[in-house]
């Protein structure tokens, strides 16, 4: 039995479903209605959204770098989605092609500037980031876009069966996606070569500034999609969809054991992730704590989970030493 | 008759500013081991990644089975079949063995996914032929350095290449291991295969190679002869341009001396177990050990770096408790050269005039704890003259000066900061002849002048040179200490008996 | 390209002319090519050309009162960048500026109101819980071993969301009046004194790196810190004291804010204090200080966050296209890095 869970403790998403099982049955005996399916339904919800988002990001996690602008282009997606109903009268469908493809645009012009130039990822999704931002508040003049279809309205807000709401769908299909590319494509295992030894990805004559291009379209896709399923959950086009994505982004990776200098990340540990921050949400709200405490959570849960991250790499080293 | 495989002429190579490789030409023949051998900074490492397609040659062609070749990318070396094991560890430590041995060839399309299972048995052919016992599906993350490097070379072998760089590939293995290693690379050459071998262990080099190219200075010393009638020597004067040579100094005893770095008892959280070590005043004590037998290690336990967790550490007859490394360097006045120049001694990005005073500037400060540039000149300036520095000036760049110029500088640090102790590591890795014989006088002198130096070294004609005592260490444990009398040959063989002792036994 | 340095070194050598007591007694002397090439040097004329645009394109430009509050802007950017400047010198960086200087602004504000310390007091202390945020995230950043990125990113929900929490986001606006008079004063009839105090701040940190040990060991260890280590600095020790000034820093430009509104509000960086971000990073980068640490351009971080504020203020009074504002200065942040870069592959071509 030790040696299974040993064996279990090894993987990066076992901590975390452990915590996901273990808080469950906390709130749950404070209150039972925690597990109702009317709460199950906003847990998958929120859990949806946020999971594309944590994707987004962790995609980049896994080649060595970092996306500031997930959220401005969620956000810029969000609202040409919401404004080419509105105003150009698209049908829903073909509004969330162009935006899903406008998003992979914005991808790909990050991803193009880091290869071509050299120039850190930081630097340059921060100019991006208020670029894609600016042009959103320049587009919107700060308003809401309001006229979002019956159509779309419906998706965000309806089940499937049960508690499942339709939202979970597109959310189900990224994970799939993401677990296929990342370990059995031959893009996501050159993405996480990269990450991992960039002048051996180079010297085995993997293209790096392909690899490069390719995370941050797929980085751009999602951040887009996210931006997409949040108008249709809101039911409107805001301008701020997107600001507050950037601490999550990077929680849900870190906690499903993603190590940030790239080169390791985990599908299902990011789900998890996604997983323990709704929780942890829908507790605060259940015990009455002040939501702005949220915020806080968030950040001690970075910390613990780099902290834990560390942990297991020093004592990995170690056992390799005694070996 | 004339089995080229590949072959090079009149290769020139700058970067800005500096002129790497001249009119430099290699003929590598299918079915034999060719060895490339050049100091550090000769010109074998730009050559290499020229050939691999790393760097491109400004000039010159590169003709491979006769057809003249252009690489773009490393990509189009491997296509024509070119295999390197460079180096650096180049492999991606969270996948498995068999995924790095054919990274490049995953197979797969989008509806096919990749085929793990075949992966992992092509990779064992590739580690059978290397005898090497181990699951393809182990992540590389959990090997040794010996295992990633044969790794590395499995994965060269899987490319089927004719021609087969291999750069310094016994660097981190067991005899036992290398002879493997040179066993298989005689099988290769039986089946045609063209070897480059680089490696700056002669002996290996005239075990196993049947053709010589040497680099001096970025040109042919000598260019494809064959290695027959070939002397230790010879291969020497080619790569210096003339013979090695031990000065004749006297052999000095400072037995009498008074101690300056005593470690008693010492163990280490490190794992350096009971060491006992005597540094006298005005004397050199030379600390050898193969790779990784816990010198440096040491000397940053002494530091401070790492925690003493049992004996004494005892500094001019007072028993010192080190906290850290400016507990060291202030208090203690022990002073580190580092091997690892680029690291750990030198602030490369930095002027001349901040790399030497960074240990003086707290003690120059006035009472308002203000300093200023004038200070810091006038302290060090006397020690950059001193060691000839040459330097256009004190505000030009580390960087740009030569590699001996920049451990003069952080051998003048260390006199500005007044050591009287000086922990010396590798000192003439990477520098060139004539400069590493001026450091050897150096070192000699401020011996001389009372200095306590501690000369860590792999370098076996530098110890015998420099030393007045010899202490030999293997797997973190003092084997024994020798009086240095400057015989090469028995010196040599009973050092080696020291470390090989423990095989004996 | 990487070029051997060795080989690049041994080859200079030769080439070098011995240079004796000559070459070592006195500096080299400053060609002018190499200063109409500085950062500094196009930064002001930048400076120049959009003031000489604006001045003659609007008329508003040029009011007086419009300089008194382009002063003002220009000396909370200017200490914003700052704040963001002393942290990159360490290789690092700091995301949470915003965060600590909301929470210094409110500090400043529950001090003045419902404590009711005096003006000088309240400053004082919610500078020292800047400076203690900071030192907070240095010993985080040292401890752990983890990069500075990251840590920050979490503190800065932390402090963002702990201060949100204990306030309830209440604003507090009982300011004393002295202080916002503070805020209102001007020299002149447009010179805002808070811009007087940018300028000595960036004054006591030029002399920081100049003439002190302590300046010196910060742009050691950000440079190469495992070389400084060995060479008897206190690495740890020094980032600390780089995120606690930073912190500081952040604080004032935080106190500028509340006097300049005269009131201290929860959302004036915006979400997490995300708002400062830009302003942080632009000036340092336009003011040349490189991102992989060791080196800090004072002047240059200076001039760099003048010419933001300039710039801003300028098309605000042109009236084109306020919101697009935030996507102009990324456009400038991303023209500003492929300048330094041509600049330096320029440099380094001529073998400079």
């Amino acid at each position: 039995m030790t040696p299974v869970i040993s064996r279990l403790a090894r993987t990066d998403w076992f901590g975390p479903l452990a915590v996901i099982v273990f808080a469950t049955i906390i709130v749950s005996a404070f209150d039972p209605s925690f597990l109702s399916p009317f709460n199950i339904q906003i847990l998958m919800l929120a859990v949806a959204v946020n999971c594309v988002i944590a994707m987004s990001q962790m995609v980049i996690i896994a080649i060595g770098q970092m996306n500031l602008a997930v959220g401005a282009i969620g956000g810029l997606a969000a609202i040409s989605f919401a404004g080419m109903m509105q105003i150009w009268g698209l049908p829903p469908l073909l509004a969330a092609a162009a935006a899903l493809a406008l998003g992979i645009v914005a991808g790909l012009a990050n991803g193009l500037l880091i290869s071509a130039t050299g120039i850190s990822a930081f630097i340059i999704t921060l100019a991006s980031l208020s670029i894609f931002k600016g042009a959103n508040l320049g587009i919107t003049r700060a308003q809401p876009f309001y006229g979002v279809p019956e159509s779309v309205k419906a998706f965000g807000n309806t089940t499937i069966a049960g508690p499942i709401p339709w939202l979970a769908l597109p959310a189900a299909l990224v994970i799939a996606a993401m677990w296929y590319l990342l370990y059995r494509q031959r893009i996501g295992r050159y993405i996480l070569a990269v990450g991992g030894n960039q002048s051996a990805a180079e010297l085995s004559g993997i293209s790096v500034p392909s690899a490069v291009l390719w995370a941050h379209a797929m980085s751009g896709f999602l951040a887009a999609l996210a931006g997409v399923l949040l108008v249709a959950r809101l039911q409107l086009g805001e301008p701020t969809i997107g600001d507050d994505w950037l601490i999550l982004s990077f929680a849900a990776p870190v906690i499903g054991g993603a190590v940030l200098s790239g080169g390791h990340v985990s599908v299902f540990g990011t789900l998890f992730g996604v997983v323990i921050v709704a929780i942890i949400t829908q507790a605060l709200v259940i015990f009455r704590i002040d939501p702005f405490f949220v915020q806080v959570v968030l950040g001690l849960l970075i910390l613990w989970a780099v902290g834990v991250n560390r942990l297991r790499e020093v004592r990995m080293q170690r056992t390799l030493k005694r070996a | 008759m004339d089995n080229v495989g590949f072959e090079a002429r009149g290769v020139r190579k700058t970067f800005p500013g500096v002129l790497a490789l001249q009119d430099v030409g290699i003929k590598l023949r299918g079915g034999s081991i060719h060895a490339l051998l050049g100091e550090n900074g000769a010109g074998k490492s730009t050559l290499i990644k020229i050939i691999t397609g790393v760097h491109r040659p400004d000039s010159g062609e590169m003709l491979l089975n006769g057809a003249p070749v252009r690489f773009e990318g490393p990509r189009e070396a491997i296509a024509a079949g070119i295999g390197v094991v460079h180096q650096e560890r180049n492999l991606v430590p969270r996948f498995s063995v068999g995924e790095n041995i054919l990274l490049e060839r995953l197979g797969g399309g989008l509806l096919r996914p990749i085929d793990y299972a075949a992966i992992h048995a092509e990779a064992r052919r590739w580690l059978d032929v290397l005898e090497l016992d181990l699951d393809p599906r182990t992540p590389v993350s959990q090997l040794n350095v010996a295992k990633m490097q044969l790794v590395e070379i499995a994965k060269a072998l899987s490319l089927r290449s004719r021609v087969l760089l291999l750069d310094e590939p016994t660097a981190s293995l067991t005899p036992h291991e290398s002879l493997v290693l040179f066993g298989l690379l005689r099988k290769l050459r039986d089946e045609g295969v063209g070897i480059l071998f680089v490696s700056h262990k002669l002996e290996e080099v005239q075990a196993i190679c049947d053709e010589v190219t040497v680099l001096r200075d970025g040109r042919n010393a000598c260019e494809s002869r064959s290695m027959a009638g070939l002397e230790r020597q010879d291969l020497v004067r080619l790569m210096i341009g003339r013979s090695e040579q031990i000065p004749n100094w006297t052999p000095r005893d400072r037995g009498a001396a008074e101690p300056m770095l005593e470690l008693r008892d010492v163990s280490t959280s490190l794992g350096h177990k009971a060491v006992d070590l005597t540094v006298r005043r005005g004397e050199i004590v030379g600390l050898y050990g193969l790779v990784g037998a816990g010198r440096t290690e040491l000397a940053k336990c002494i530091l401070g770096l790492h925690a003493i967790t049992q004996g004494a550490i005892v500094v001019a007859g007072r028993p010192e408790r080190i906290a850290d490394v400016a507990d060291a360097v202030h208090r203690c006045k022990i002073g580190y050269i580092s091997e690892d120049r680029k690291q750990e001694g030198l602030v490369l990005t930095h002027s001349v005039l901040q790399n030497a005073g960074i240990t003086v500037w707290r003690g120059l400060a006035n009472r308002l704890r203000l300093l200023g540039d004038r200070t810091v000149r006038s302290h060090v300036l006397p020690f950059i003259r001193k060691l000839e520095v040459r330097t256009p000036s004190l505000a030009q760049t580390v960087s740009n000066l030569s590699g001996g110029n920049q451990q003069k500088i952080s051998v003048a640090k260390w006199l500005a900061a007044g050591a009287r102790i000086l922990i010396v590591d590798e000192p003439t890795v990477g520098i060139d002849i004539k400069t590493k014989a001026y450091i050897h006088e150096l070192l000699r002198q401020l011996a001389d002048e009372g200095t306590a130096i501690l000369l860590i070294t792999s370098d076996m004609p530098e110890i015998i040179t420099l030393a007045d005592r010899i202490v030999v260490m293997d797997d973190y444990r003092i084997k024994g200490d020798i009086i240095n009398d400057r015989s090469y040959a028995p010196m040599s063989e009973r050092i080696m008996h020291l470390i090989h002792d423990r095989d004996a036994a | 390209m990487n070029a051997p340095t060795s080989v690049e070194g041994a080859a200079m050598a030769e080439s070098e002319p011995p240079a004796r007591d000559d070459g070592l007694s006195q500096k080299g002397a400053p060609g002018w090519t190499r200063f109409l090439l500085t950062n500094e040097f196009g930064l002001v004329t930048l400076i120049v050309i959009f003031g000489a645009v604006f001045a003659l394109g609007t008329p508003g430009f040029s009011s007086p009162f419009n300089l008194f509050t382009l002063g003002r802007t220009m000396a909370i950017d200017i200490m914003i960048g700052f704040s963001m400047m002393v942290v990159i010198v360490t290789g690092g960086l700091n995301l949470s500026v915003g965060a600590i200087g909301v929470c210094v602004a409110i500090g400043c504000g529950w001090l003045l109101e419902v404590a009711g310390a005096p003006l000088a007091l309240a400053i004082f202390a919610a500078l020292a819980l800047g400076a203690a945020l900071g030192a907070l995230n240095g010993v985080l950043i040292v401890r752990s071993g983890l990069h500075s990125f990251i840590i920050t990113l979490a503190t800065m929900s932390v402090f963002f969301g702990l201060m949100l929490f204990l306030t309830h986001a209440n604003a507090y606006r009982q300011v004393p009046l002295e202080f916002s008079a503070f805020g209102k004063m001007r020299f002149a009839g447009y010179l805002s004194p808070l811009l007087l105090v940018s300028i000595a701040i960036g004054l006591l940190l030029a002399g920081l790196y100049r003439f002190t040990p302590l300046g010196r060991e910060m742009l050691a260890a950000g440079a190469k810190a495992a070389a400084a280590e060995l060479s008897g600095v206190r690495v740890g020790r020094t980032i600390v004291i780089c995120h606690a000034l930073s912190g500081v820093l952040a604080g004032i430009a935080a106190v500028m804010v509340v006097a300049r509104t005269g009131a201290a509000i929860p959302q004036m960086a915006g979400n997490l204090g995300q708002d400062w971000l830009l302003p942080a990073f632009l000036g340092p980068v336009l003011g040349g200080t490189l991102l992989a640490g060791g080196r800090a351009s004072v002047l240059g971080t200076f001039l760099g966050a003048a010419l933001v504020s300039e710039l801003t203020n300028g098309l605000l009074q042109f009236r084109i296209g306020e919101f697009w504002v935030q996507t102009w200065l990324g456009l400038l942040l991303l023209l500003a890095v492929l300048m330094d870069l041509a600049r330096r592959s320029f440099l380094a071509r001529r073998g400079v």
